[in-house]
Formats: structure tokens, C-alpha cells, sequence
């Protein structure tokens, strides 16, 4: 493998009373990779992403971030730790920019707020190295033109588009993105996923894509992890998984 | 004990329709009623009108006005006001009922007279009289109020638990979207509850009168109390709010008996500040408990709202300045800056006078603007920190004899882990939670320690000498106006540089989302904290110099909990985002009521705090506030200038 994953998932069980949500599921993903993470519904995928970002305690099992385990950390700490999320409902920040968006994202993981520089008036303008990030990412998500426009009036596609540029300018990492193409028009859906494709190629990002659109995710994931009723059926490359019958069973409702 | 144990079911009933009504409304609409004390106090005026004045039998009028007008007035604000504060961002929906609040109660005096009332007309007769069942004393208006009260509230439980509108209401309050779907008439559901609503106000008003009187003061009283057994129920158990309300009378009355009241002498000395306000306070101290507690149990709770409608409405309702407008908006700030310095030259000496306290006011304003503007929270007590700062002013110049612009400052330091104690137990809580514990902060700190003889001087309050600094006396009023007008400059500039700091981002994000502005890595407890902690240093700069230009500190007046509603009501209504409205708002606050006194005389002198409520209320249509409707009329007509050339052109 290519070292240390920089998210595993080992073992995890979760039961919501009689229910099991999770069941000893496993969960890679390497450096410089992206994972997609694929179920019908009620497989499981927001359960795991529940206990992935700290929302939900499993019952059984231990999540590593970069080798460290973080199984008994609270969201925040997690996110500090540099696991960075998108939501599959718009969060974005309605009072601020899109610049300012990643900026803030930029600032929050290099240091803490610094009150008194605040008031004094020393934090007002990027630094040197912000405002370069800044920019690249801006290009680099072809958000360019809506920099200084509140995100306020944003069509949904950009805002999804905000919303992963504001994860990546954390600097994660890993990435969690939770149905990023949902609501995205086909056009939409192929430039997000070309963004994704460079992030990884001449960044280096990892990041673990939950989505309902096989197609997308088969063409621009590395790595594939398939869930059904709480349990792992397939895991491997998209051509394996794509080949495989328990897969195609879950998805088409094939009997085997 | 047994009459101070009745005493205390007594009140605490009247405290009990009170709360029922605020639970009711609440539950239905997720909007906090603060003017349910002043529609009690409006009912139970009206009520006294219709006997006393136009000669009515007592029950017959009581009827009227609790059957039909309350129901009206409830009908009618619900269709003006409440209607449109369900999906109204919280601050607007928090501010614009306490603008009903601050404007309620001048409306009544203007309609009734405001000479001070002594008689105690209620539905029972005068003087009442006394029974003695099984050794109890009991008299005629005790139990008219435990009467009137356990018909009402078992009538609300049959009608909840045993009607289809009470299904519908309990239907709505637990899924508005889908009640309406399975064809509910959510509309009327809530129309209907602020009517009722309104109506427990107007009972528990009328049966209150004939216990305290009709001062203002006990209907605020009234109010507070059952704020607190409505924060007891966790502002949703109908039978919480009750058992909370009985709880509170019981404590207040019990604390007023002789054996307790000999215990405080003995350990707080006669007549002492402990002793007298404690009284008062009991709500207070069983609400800070209350909240204490509930974070620790289940902070969930109250963090997620159950009804997770965030409609688009509240996306575009404050809207962000677009590009290039910074610059533009500093404009009306310049322009106010430009007249404040000019003033002094054509005032006369007492409006000069004016203008000064109004700047001086101004400065503790923006306090709001990096609280509220930008930290989302609505505070109550703002205006017990400029008390306390010009206390300690006080104190810190007059007693310890250190030159008075120190004082200032080091008091403002002193009132900055103040704050933050006032905010703790309550930030992760919400909004709601928030406003009413700085509001209980607030009357603690005006009950207990505004009242000390040291801090209040019996009354009369602590002299506070002017600064000298070098050649420049302060004592001359128009040096002093002119340091005035630097140090709201000064302040101001902390204020923006604050907006465009880090933490002012953060702060923008955490008002937008706080799960979002988590995953990115901000402190969310830390950033609130940030806020408060400079909010409360700027309001308590603005006490000291408050105190030092009046030359005389007296925080129990000047700086009053409860006119700090006012003072909420009218920076919300200028604009709680720029530095600009806080200086409007700072200005109006000292120049309308001298204004309005200077030409007008009687029920006309309480216009001014009817028109703060008002603009307060208005928030609900346009919750940006009027300097930004006035840069937006500004921004059209220029962008019509800009269109109309090309359209020549065109032609």
C-alpha cells in the first residue's frame, strides 16, 4: 500500500436497539486516494459517516485518523485533528463572501482567533500565504467570478461548490463529502467531479465521497466500498466492484 | 405560616395563567411573548376603566375584557405581529415582542391617565372579606384568584386533551408542516392560541390588580415571575409551568414570613440590601438554578429546535453588503460624525447637554453592534454593564481618589469577567435562554447590588468629579463633549476592526451555522465568549462616561434592567449592524424624551417609549433596521441615475 491510510475504519458496530446499522464494517482510505462509498438506502452510509465525524459513538469498533485514534474525540476536536466535511444540505455561511468563506476555513486551522490583534486591526487583511491559497483554490474551483459575492444568492451548484472549497481550504486531511453531486445538474456534476479528480492529482487529497450516483463515483473514485443492510458486500477497485454479483444483486434486486 | 403558604398559592396561580399563556403561544408559534406582563397590565387598566370610571359591575366587566377584548387584542396582534415572526430570523422575533413590551404600557397610560393609581377595584368586594375554613384564613379576592385560576386551567386541559382543536393544536405544535398537509388549518390554529394566550394575560391580569394594585411595577413583577416558571417547564410542560409558578409564589411568600425574615435580620442586619431584595430576586436565583441544571442534564435539547424549518425566507431577511458597498456604508457615519462635531456651535447649552449624554449613550450602543450585529445574541443586561461600569467609576474616582479616565477603563476591565459570568450557564442553550438569563442577571444585579448604599448613596448617588488632563479641563461641558466624541470614535474603530477581523468572520459564521462553523474548526462557546466579553467592557465604557459627564453615578436609575429593553428596541430599530446605528440610536435615546418634553406635556411624554416599541415591532417586516433602508432607497436611486443615461443612449 502506499503507507499509513489516513482514515480506517476497523470493526465498527452500531445497533439502534434491534437494528444493526453497522455491522463490523471496515473502511480505508489511503493517502492521495479517494474513496467512494456507495448503498442503497438504509445500507448504513450516514450511520458510518455519523461515527466517522464523531456524531455517533459505535458500540464496537475504533476509527483512526493518520494513525491516531480518535474513536473517543467529539466533532470538534476531530475537526481540528483534520478530518473536514461537507453536508449534504447547504451550510453555508450566508453573511460572508465566498473569499471569505475560505479564508476564515484557512485562518481557523493555522491558529486560533487572536482577540486583541482583532481589535487593533491587524487581522484584517490575508496574509501573503492566504491570500495565495486563496486565490489558487478560487481558481482551481472556478468560483473566480462569485469571490466577493455573498453566498447568500448563490445557485445551489456553486454553493455545492463553496462548500467543498471551504472543506479543502482547511487543508484536511481527509475529506468527507456527503452526496456532493446531489442536486447538481449532469454539467455541474462532471466539473465538481474533474475538481475532485485534480484536488487528488496535484494536491495530494484524500477524501471518502458518500453518493447515490454509482456512475460518478465509479468513474472518479480510486478505491470503492460498497455497503448493504449495515455490512460491507464489495470493496476493491470500481472495475471489480462494478463486476461484482452481490453488488449488482443489491443495486438491481437480483436474487443470487 | 399557613397565610403566607395561601399568600403563595395565591400569587403563584396568577403567576400560573401568566406562564400557561407564554407556554401556549410558544409551543404553537416558537415566538417568546416578553409583553405578556404588559397585556396584563393594559387588561387590568381597561378592566378598572369600565368599573370605576363608566360605573360597570365588576363581573360583567371582567368578562368583557377577558372573554373579548384580550381575544381581540391577541387576534389582532397576532395578525399584525406574531404572524410573521415564526419564520422571522431569532433575534427579530426575540426584539420585536420586546418591542411590544417597551410600547404597551405607555398606551395604556396615554388611553387611562397616568396619575398614579391607590385603590384595588377587582371582582371581589372592598375591603374583602375573610373566611376562616378549618383554621385557614383565607379572604374573598384569595379565593376568587384560586378559584377563577383551577376553572381555567382544568377548562385548557379539557380542551387539549378533549377536543378536536385541542388535537389540532397539539398536532401543529409538534409538526406545523405535516398538520397542515393532513389538512389542519394551521393559520387558525395559531390565531386561536394567541388569543387565548392573550386571554390568561388579561385574566391574570384583572385577578392580580385587587392583590398588588395597579402599579406597573407588580405586573412587571407578574411578568418575571412567570418568565422563570416558564424557563422551569423548559417553555413547554403546561403542568411544569404551573407547578414552577406555585413553587415561586411559595418561595417569594415564604421568604416574607416572620420566621425567615428574622433569619435574614440576624445574619444580613436590619433593613439591610440582602433583606429587601431578596424578595424580588427569588425568581431570578430559581431561574439561574434552573438553567445551571438543565445544562448539565440533556443540553440537546434545547440546542435542536424540533421543528428544523429553516424556510428561504430567513437566508435573504439580512442580507450581506455586496462589493464595494463597505466603503459607501461608512458614509451615514461620517455624515452623523460630521453634525455631532458641528452641533456644539448652534446648540444652546442644554441641548448640548443632551446631545452629550446621547453620545455617551451611543458609545455603550455599540456594545449591541458586536453582540447582536455580529455575535447573534440578544442581551438584556447590556445596560446593567454600563451600570456597573459607572458604579465602579464612581467608586474608583470619588473613594479611592484615582483619576476618573482610568476609572473608566479599569472599571469597564473589571465588568469583562462580569459579563462573562452573566453569559456562561446560558450560551449553549440558544437564544431565548440566553435573553432571559441576562434579563434575570440584569434585575439581580439591579435588586442586590445597585441598591447598596455605598453604590446608591441612599438615592441621591456618588459624585463623580471630571478629568483634568494637562492644560484641558473636562469640567467645561464642551471640552468634555468633544472627548466624548473621541472616545465613540475610538471605540467605533474597535468595533470595525472587529467586523473585519477573524473573529468578526467567525462570528458571521457561526449566526449562519454553527454546525458548519464547528466542522471548520470554530470555537464556538470560545467565539460567543469573545463577544460578550467585549461587549460588556464597551457597555461599561459607555456607563463611565455617562456617569462622569452627568457628574453623579446612580445606576439604580439611570441604568435601570428594565428600561434596557428600551435601549434594545431602539439600537435593533437604527441598525444593530453598523457603528452608524448605534450612534442614531445612542442620539435618539437622549434627544426624543427632551424633545418631547420640551413641547408637549402629559399623556405626550410617553410617546417617545411608544414610538421605541413601535420601530422595534416593525423589525418584523424590514429586520435590517432603518439606516439600511435608507442606504437601500439611497443605492435604487442612484441605480436608477446610472440606468437612465444608457436608456438616452439607447434612444
Amino acid at each position: 500500500m502506499t503507507g499509513t491510510p489516513v482514515l480506517a475504519v476497523h470493526d465498527v458496530h452500531v445497533r439502534f436497539g434491534g437494528v444493526r446499522a453497522l455491522d463490523g464494517v471496515h473502511l480505508t482510505v489511503p493517502p492521495r486516494r479517494i474513496v467512494g462509498l456507495l448503498g442503497p438506502n438504509g445500507a448504513g452510509k450516514t450511520t458510518l459517516f455519523g461515527v466517522i465525524s464523531g456524531l455517533l459513538r459505535p458500540q464496537q469498533g475504533r476509527v483512526h485518523l493518520a494513525g491516531r485514534d480518535v474513536t473517543g474525540l467529539p466533532p470538534a476536536r476531530r475537526s481540528r485533528a483534520g478530518l473536514a466535511r461537507t453536508f449534504q444540505r447547504l451550510e453555508l455561511f450566508e453573511h460572508l463572501t465566498v473569499r471569505e468563506h475560505l479564508s476564515l476555513a484557512w485562518r481557523m486551522r493555522r491558529g486560533r482567533m487572536r482577540l486583541f490583534a482583532d481589535l487593533a486591526g491587524l487581522t484584517a487583511r490575508a496574509s501573503r500565504d492566504e491570500r495565495a491559497r486563496v486565490d489558487e483554490l478560487l481558481e482551481l474551483f472556478e468560483l473566480g467570478g462569485v469571490a466577493d459575492q455573498p453566498a447568500t444568492h448563490l445557485p445551489l451548484g456553486t454553493g455545492r461548490v463553496v462548500e467543498v472549497a471551504r472543506a479543502v481550504a482547511t487543508d484536511p486531511v481527509v475529506l468527507l463529502a456527503d452526496e456532493p453531486f446531489s442536486g447538481l445538474s449532469a454539467e455541474e456534476t462532471r466539473r465538481l467531479a474533474a475538481v475532485f479528480g485534480r484536488l487528488r492529482d496535484e494536491q495530494g487529497l484524500a477524501a471518502c465521497i458518500v453518493e447515490h450516483d454509482v456512475e460518478t463515483v465509479l468513474e472518479l473514485a480510486d478505491l470503492v466500498t460498497v455497503l448493504d443492510f449495515g455490512v460491507v458486500i464489495a470493496d476493491g477497485t470500481p472495475v471489480e466492484v462494478r463486476g461484482d454479483p452481490a453488488v449488482q444483486a443489491a443495486y438491481l434486486g437480483v436474487a443470487t | 405560616m399557613t397565610p403566607y403558604l395561601v399568600g403563595g398559592l395565591v400569587v403563584g396561580s396568577v403567576y400560573a395563567l401568566a406562564a400557561l399563556g407564554l407556554i401556549l403561544t410558544y409551543t404553537s408559534s416558537r415566538v417568546f411573548n416578553f409583553a405578556q406582563g404588559a397585556l396584563a397590565f393594559f387588561c387590568a387598566l381597561t378592566f378598572r376603566e369600565l368599573v370605576v370610571e363608566h360605573g360597570w359591575p365588576a363581573v360583567p366587566a371582567a368578562l368583557v375584557v377577558v372573554g373579548l377584548l384580550a381575544p381581540l387584542i391577541g387576534l389582532a396582534l397576532w395578525a399584525v405581529l406574531f404572524r410573521h415572526l415564526t419564520h422571522a430570523p431569532p433575534h427579530v422575533r426575540l426584539v420585536s415582542t420586546i418591542g411590544l413590551w417597551v410600547a404597551v404600557p405607555p398606551v395604556a397610560r396615554i388611553l387611562y391617565g397616568h396619575e398614579e393609581i391607590y385603590d384595588r377595584t377587582g371582582l371581589g368586594p372592598q375591603p374583602p372579606h375573610v373566611y376562616r375554613p378549618l383554621g385557614v384564613v383565607v379572604d374573598s379576592d384569595q379565593l376568587i384568584v384560586l378559584g377563577a385560576t383551577v376553572a381555567i386551567a382544568l377548562g385548557l386541559v379539557v380542551m387539549m386533551r378533549a377536543t378536536p382543536f385541542g388535537l389540532a393544536v397539539r398536532a401543529t405544535v409538534d409538526a406545523p408542516v405535516m398538520a397542515g398537509v393532513a389538512g389542519i388549518d394551521t393559520r387558525l390554529v395559531g390565531a386561536a392560541t394567541w388569543m387565548i394566550g392573550t386571554a390568561l394575560a388579561g385574566a391574570s391580569g384583572v385577578l392580580l390588580a385587587p392583590l398588588r394594585g395597579y402599579q406597573e411595577t407588580q405586573f412587571t413583577f407578574l411578568l418575571l415571575g412567570a418568565f422563570a416558571a416558564v424557563v422551569i417547564a423548559r417553555m413547554h410542560s403546561l403542568v411544569a409551568g404551573v407547578a414552577g409558578s406555585l413553587l415561586i409564589g411559595l418561595a417569594q411568600n415564604l421568604a416574607q414570613s416572620s420566621p425567615f425574615e428574622r433569619v435574614l435580620v440576624s445574619v444580613f442586619g436590619e433593613n439591610s440590601v440582602l433583606q429587601r431584595g431578596l424578595v424580588p430576586s427569588i425568581p431570578f436565583l430559581l431561574m439561574l438554578v434552573f438553567l445551571v441544571a438543565y445544562r448539565g442534564l440533556q443540553r440537546e435539547r434545547f440546542t435542536t429546535d424540533t421543528r428544523a424549518l429553516r424556510p428561504s425566507t430567513t437566508v435573504s431577511s439580512e442580507e450581506a453588503v455586496g462589493p464595494g458597498s463597505r466603503r459607501r456604508r461608512a458614509l451615514p457615519l461620517l455624515v452623523g460624525v460630521a453634525v455631532v462635531l458641528v452641533l456644539p456651535e448652534v446648540l444652546s447649552g442644554r441641548w448640548q447637554a443632551v446631545v452629550a449624554k446621547g453620545l455617551a449613550l451611543a458609545v455603550a450602543m455599540l456594545s449591541y453592534v458586536v453582540l447582536t450585529g455580529q455575535g447573534g445574541m440578544i442581551s438584556l443586561c447590556q445596560i446593567t454593564f454600563a451600570g456597573i461600569g459607572g458604579a465602579l467609576t464612581a467608586q474608583l474616582a470619588t473613594a479611592w481618589g484615582w483619576p476618573v479616565l482610568p476609572s473608566i477603563v479599569v472599571a469597564a476591565l473589571v465588568v469583562v469577567p462580569v459579563g462573562l459570568l452573566a453569559a456562561l450557564p446560558s450560551l449553549r442553550l440558544g437564544d431565548l435562554y440566553l435573553a432571559l438569563a441576562t434579563l434575570a442577571f440584569a434585575e439581580l444585579v439591579q435588586n442586590l447590588f445597585f441598591q447598596l448604599e455605598r453604590i446608591n448613596n441612599f438615592d441621591s448617588g456618588v459624585r463623580v468629579p471630571r478629568p483634568v488632563l494637562g492644560p484641558v479641563n473636562f469640567g467645561d461641558d464642551r471640552a468634555f463633549y468633544y472627548l466624548l466624541v473621541v472616545a465613540f470614535l475610538v471605540v467605533a474603530l474597535l468595533v470595525l476592526n472587529l467586523q473585519r477581523s477573524t473573529t468578526g468572520m467567525a462570528l458571521d459564521a457561526l449566526r449562519s451555522s454553527e454546525a458548519a462553523a464547528a466542522t471548520v474548526g470554530v470555537g464556538i462557546v470560545r467565539a460567543k465568549l469573545a463577544a460578550f466579553g467585549v461587549s460588556a467592557f464597551i457597555a461599561a465604557l459607555g456607563g463611565g462616561f455617562y456617569v462622569t459627564y452627568a457628574r453623579i453615578a446612580q445606576p439604580a436609575q439611570a441604568f435601570n434592567a428594565l428600561l434596557g429593553a428600551v435601549w434594545l428596541a431602539v439600537v435593533v430599530t437604527w441598525g444593530v449592524r453598523s457603528v452608524g446605528g448605534a450612534l442614531a440610536a445612542g442620539l435618539a435615546l437622549a434627544v426624543l424624551p427632551q424633545l418631547f418634553s420640551e413641547h408637549l406635556s402629559g399623556g405626550w411624554l410617553e410617546v417617545p417609549t411608544v414610538l421605541f416599541g413601535l420601530g422595534a415591532i416593525a423589525l418584523a417586516r424590514e429586520p435590517r433596521g432603518v439606516l439600511v433602508q435608507v442606504a437601500e432607497r439611497r443605492r435604487e436611486r442612484r441605480a436608477a441615475r446610472a440606468r437612465r443615461p444608457a436608456v438616452a443612449g439607447v434612444s
